[in-house]
């Protein structure tokens, strides 16, 4: 058995040579080239404007019934996020239809999209989010109303203006990216359902218990079978694509408005506080436009644990060939590292996973023969490295390294590496004298050769008188 | 592989730089020379006569039945092995007439290098013997009989263990039928294991008894082998009876009725059958391979009879043995060749030896026929006595040239007309390359049709070099070597469950195909259509077998009752079950094929059928690649759809079906769970 020691990483050598996968995942930090979709609208959203701008975003301002406006140019996507508000007609025109939008994502695009209940979603949006399986309810002029948890200054009739704590976690061992300790604010939002069978569907946001969805032009006194109640209500979902592309649907386009930024707010118990929205409104567009829970992989090694690299300095491993063989033997102890970043807002940290989730890698052929938590054994600056030792099954054939790592907000680690796993060669077995079993047959081998050869001799030298058997024969 | 790399070595030792790949296609011709020398030797052991075995030596070289392994190029194992088996056959003879431990050794030696060869070395494990166990039973026991069967059995036996895939089979009889799947070819095998270990004790018995009967008066004798025979029925049936319920020695194994009940192996052990070399022969193919000596070989087993020696039994034991394995099974027509190429040489070198003699024979002086006319009040069984007699000892000899220059006559052309019928079917049947077919144009010229080779240069130029393709076994080789692509299953799978697992997933309907093609990492599926040509030999007519192996592993999710319509026909029109309208075999091979055909007159051309009006669709596999004749069609398996949805709402999404709202709820609602 090696010793699981700290190896020694060089992060030059990292950056130098970086994994093919991990690449392709870091492509968008780089550009941070950011079009924003936006309506005629815009002067209201002017608050979220300098936060894009500081970010290093290069923003594009366009509306949906420009005639140039496509998002793709020569088979390749023109932008690389996309924030779509709310527009004052009816349809989003023939450059931002659903299949469009589909295929934006599916060539790693992110898409914001925001609603509002006071202009009408467009069939197009609906029914590419019913694609998704986001479902929103089927009267157009619907919003959520929560008669516990509104803000008294601004909607003491209505109360459609829910104040909502920033989010919390969603599952005890997802990270949260979207905490905090202010208060949203949230007016007249488009309630989303999210169905129950997608595992790339998240809530960001859901609303309180004692929320309901219901269409104010209804007539009636009572609201009878709401579209949704209370925490089904999603306010801000994601669904994070295959390719890890993100898209985010954001239920109140108001709350992103200038005036909610910084204003005050009033709880139904009377306290007054300041709304968050600038904080939540920062989180959300870094989340969805990359900067958030992006995860990288680094170098990506696997050896015999009979070989440590601090033998004669870190490089002979590798130049000798030990590191990364493409063949072992069944039984072999083997030692497989991963180095992992997580990229927050501006730079690359250390990937911390959560106690009560691992990293887990399996050892697999068709289906896993080991999947064991990779543990943390050392840290760079910018990463961490995760390791774990085993003993190859016994079984022979082509087996693959595969780390699959796949968490709501996070992007998708799936790295797999190919390995021959051969059986015995034949003269890897103990010899046979080293098995004590053995002993019986290698002396019962040894006698019977011993006896043979006495009995060879005694015969020759007992060979009697010829003229005697003669005479024996004759009578 | 072996042979031809010592071949190979030993000529370059020679210093003849050789290329190995010649070695490799010349070695099958090379050693169907040797096996026409053996089988020379062989009917040279059987007669005098010094023509028969020259005859038997042309014979096996020319005869389709062996030509077929024996052509340049055909590079397989059974091309040495039919030259081995006749060589240790010629030996075993030897050695028995001879009684010389020698001759036994080399039998034993040739029969190791058998046994590494080919899996047909259980055909030598027993008729050998079968042959001393039917020469004891006729009373024939001799000391040669003794000295030649022990010493083939102890060397042979320990030779046979040497190979890593036999090891103690020759000692625990189990056949595994499974591990040998379709590749285990030797029906013949039938946990018949015991025979050579039995015959073996049974030699050493017999060999004891007449020890002792030399020995011991004859009185005391007969009590001696009376309690003798009880004691070691006893004690032998006791053995057995124990080792069969401990399970060192498994009983009978489905090869073992597959051999005896034709159609056993087409229910329980569809895998084997599947093979088309494991088929029932059909009546034509004997004269197709063998044709004169099919009627000249059971002459020459009844002129066998007629002499009887030790050796003569063994032909007729071979014969008879090996003319019920080729009923069995098309594939074993190639152990049945040496045996009628002996047999027809012995008939008809006998009757060119009696014809073919220019001066009249001296006649004898005919005492019976004079007798028989001086006393004409002899009684009729007297005289049918007599003339048995007479036809016991006729005299012989043709005086009429006439006679003789007809049969003569006959003969040759007979021989004549063997040689060009041996070149037609070499010419025809054995020299094409399966890969390229060859069709005439109404005018007479050729027209090649080259679709495996356009699909797998296709394969190997524009896929990724790790892409993993699915096809059914037959078509594994070929990709592996012309494509140079892995494949799920080739020509020497031996787990039938991997088998059955593609069977499965051609089989099922796509929402379940799609998981097994997921999980075995599939890229790419081949499939071969001929109906656009009218080739028969394509996935929809192998679709059955599929069909069949995969429902031995999975019954309750594979039936193959549901491929049938009600009327139980196979059909791929309007009238096939939804079953095969859904297996993914039946969508790969019709996908689009009627945009070829003016709309609603789809026809598929090998089974004759007009196909629905509107085709297949796919949601899981798209089209990757179709070949000029559509013969290999590729599809590409899809990735996981990017946004979570399943691959037929995307498609429709695609096609611009819009989901219909769920504006009205059915039932409680669904909730969210995290």
């Amino acid at each position: 058995m090696g010793r699981i020691g700290e190896p020694r990483y060089a992060f030059d050598r990292l950056l130098t040579a970086p994994d093919s996968s991990a690449t392709a995942e870091m492509g968008h930090l780089k550009k941070q080239v950011v079009t924003v979709v936006l309506h005629m609208q815009d002067a209201r959203y002017k608050a979220l404007r300098p936060d894009e701008a500081n970010r290093g975003y290069k923003l594009t301002f366009e509306s949906p019934k420009n005639d140039k406006l496509a998002l793709f140019q020569h088979g390749e996507r023109a932008f690389d996020h996309i924030l779509l508000l709310p527009p004052k007609s009816k349809g989003l025109g023939p450059a931002l239809t659903p299949k469009l939008l589909l295929q934006f994502i599916n060539q790693n695009g992110n898409i914001l999209l925001t609603l509002s209940a006071d202009s009408p979603t467009p069939t197009s949006i609906s029914s590419l989010l019913l694609e998704l399986d986001i479902h929103l309810p089927p009267d157009r002029d619907s919003l959520v109303v929560d008669h516990f948890n509104y803000d008294a200054a601004s909607a003491s009739e209505k109360h459609d203006v829910l104040l909502l704590p920033q989010g919390s976690r969603i599952r005890s061992d997802v990270k949260n990216y979207f905490g905090g300790d202010g208060t949203i604010a949230f007016p007249r939002a488009v309630a989303q359902e999210l169905g129950n069978s997608s595992p790339l569907l998240a809530p960001i946001l859901r609303a309180k218990s004692t929320a309901y969805s219901y269409n104010p032009k209804d007539e009636a006194e009572v609201v009878e079978d709401p579209f949704a109640v209370g925490e089904q209500i999603s306010l801000v979902s994601s669904m994070q694509a295959r390719n890890s592309a993100r898209f985010t649907v954001f239920g109140s386009a108001e709350a992103l408005e200038n005036k909610w930024f910084d204003s005050k707010v009033k709880s139904v118990d009377g306290k007054d506080s300041k709304t968050a929205n600038r904080e939540f409104a920062k989180q959300i567009t870094a989340w969805t436009f990359m900067e958030l829970g992006v995860l990288k992989v680094g170098r990506v090694e696997h050896h015999l644990s009979s070989i440590t690299g601090d033998a004669a300095g870190n490089d002979s491993v590798a130049q000798l060939g030990y590191l990364n063989p493409t063949i072992y033997r069944v039984k072999n102890d083997v030692t497989f590292n991963i180095e992992v970043s997580e990229y927050t807002y501006d730079h690359l940290s250390p990937l911390k996973v959560d106690a009560s989730d691992a990293l887990q890698l399996e050892f697999t052929m068709l289906s896993p023969y080991h999947r064991l938590d990779l543990i943390p054994i050392s840290q760079t600056p910018n990463s961490t490295i995760f390791s774990s030792t085993f003993k190859l099954p016994d079984q022979h054939g082509i087996f693959s390294f595969r780390v699959n790592h796949k968490r709501p907000f996070l992007t998708n680690v799936d790295i797999k590496r190919e390995v021959t796993v051969r059986h015995f060669a034949h003269d890897e077995w103990p010899r046979s004298w080293e098995i004590s079993a053995g002993w019986v047959w290698i002396a019962g081998v040894w006698i019977t050769v011993a006896g043979w050869v006495a009995f060879v001799g005694i015969w020759l030298w007992s060979e009697p008188a010829y003229e005697q058997s003669k005479g024996k024969k004759m009578q | 592989m072996v042979t031809s790399g010592i071949i190979y070595h030993v000529l370059r030792l020679l210093s003849m730089p050789v290329d190995i790949r010649n070695i490799c296609v010349l070695l099958a011709p090379g050693f169907s020379g040797l096996t026409a020398f053996a089988s020379y030797l062989i009917t040279s052991e059987m007669t005098t006569s010094p023509s028969a075995g020259l005859l038997a030596a042309v014979f096996m070289g020319i005869t389709p039945g062996y030509i077929s392994r024996s052509v340049a190029g055909s590079y397989d194992n059974e091309a040495i092995a039919i030259f081995l088996l006749v060589f240790t056959f010629f030996l075993w003879i030897k050695s028995v007439k001879n009684g010389s431990a020698m001759w036994g050794a080399l039998t034993a030696l040739f029969y190791g290098y058998m046994v590494s060869a080919w899996g047909g070395y259980v055909f030598i494990t027993n008729l050998l013997p079968l042959h001393t166990f039917v020469l004891i039973c006729m009373g024939r026991y001799s000391p040669r009989l003794y000295v030649s069967y022990s010493t083939w059995f102890a060397l042979g036996t320990l030779a046979s263990m040497q190979v890593p895939f036999v090891g103690f089979l020759p000692i625990r009889s189990s056949d595994h039928m499974s591990a040998l799947g379709k590749f285990g070819l030797k029906d013949e095998d039938c946990g018949n294991r015991l025979t050579v270990p039995g015959v073996f004790g049974l030699l050493q018995l017999v060999a004891f008894v007449e020890f002792i009967r030399q020995q011991v008066p004859n009185k005391q004798f007969q009590t001696l082998l009376r309690g003798l025979i009880f004691v070691v029925f006893v004690v032998s049936m006791g053995v057995l009876v124990l080792l069969t319920v401990s399970g060192v020695i498994a009983p009978w194994s489905g090869r073992f009725y597959s051999l005896w009940d034709t159609g056993y192996a087409k229910i329980h052990i569809p895998i084997i059958a599947s093979v088309s070399e494991h088929q029932p022969t059909a009546w034509p193919a004997f004269f197709f391979d063998l044709n004169l000596m099919i009627w000249l070989f059971p002459a020459g087993v009844y002129m066998c009879f007629q002499q009887l020696k030790d050796e003569h039994v063994f032909v007729v034991i071979y014969a008879v043995l090996a003319s019920y394995f080729a009923g069995v099974m098309v594939r074993l027509m190639l152990t049945l060749t040496p045996v009628v190429c002996i047999a027809a040489a012995l008939a008809l070198s006998s009757i060119l030896d009696t014809y073919l003699v220019a001066e009249n024979p001296i006649p004898k002086e005919p005492q019976s026929n004079g007798q028989a006319r001086g006393d004409s009040v002899k009684s009729t069984t007297d005289m049918i006595k007599d003339s048995l007699r007479s036809t016991r000892n006729p005299i012989l000899g043709i005086y009429s040239y006439i006679s003789k220059a007809s049969v003569v006559g006959a003969v040759t052309t007979y021989l004549l007309l063997f040689v060009l019928h041996c070149t037609w079917v070499t010419s025809n049947a054995y020299s094409s390359p399966s890969v390229v077919l060859a069709s005439k144009l109404p005018d007479g010229s050729q027209h090649i049709i080259d679709d495996y080779r356009e699909a797998y240069y296709w394969l190997r130029q524009n896929t990724a070099d790790k892409a993993k393709i699915m096809s059914w076994w037959d078509y594994g080789y070929q990709i592996g070597g012309m494509a140079d692509r892995p494949t799920l299953v080739d020509n020497n799978t031996w787990n039938n469950t991997h088998i059955a697992t593609v069977g499965k997933a051609m089989s099922s309907r796509e929402e379940v195909s799609y998981p097994i093609l997921r999980q075995h990492d599939v890229d790419y599926v081949l499939v071969v259509f001929g109906g656009l040509l009218g080739y028969s030999g394509d996935d929809i007519n192998k679709f059955l077998w599929m069909v069949r192996i995969s429902e031995g592993i999975w019954p309750e999710e594979i039936n193959e009752r549901n491929y049938f319509t009600a009327r139980g026909e196979y059909r791929v029109d309007d009238e096939a079950t939804p079953t095969m309208r859904n297996s993914l075999m039946y969508k790969m091979s019709y996908y689009n094929y009627n945009a070829l055909f003016p709309a609603g007159q789809a026809q598929d051309r090998v089974r004759g059928s007009k196909l629905p009006a509107d085709g297949p669709q796919l949601s899981t596999l798209e089209e990757a690649f179709t070949s000029e004749n559509w013969i290999i069609r590729i599809y590409k398996v899809k990735d996981l759809d990017n946004v979570g949805r399943d691959h037929a709402s995307a498609v429709a999404f695609d096609k611009g079906n819009k989901k219909k709202k769920t504006a009205k709820r059915r039932g409680a609602r669904v909730l969210r769970v995290e």
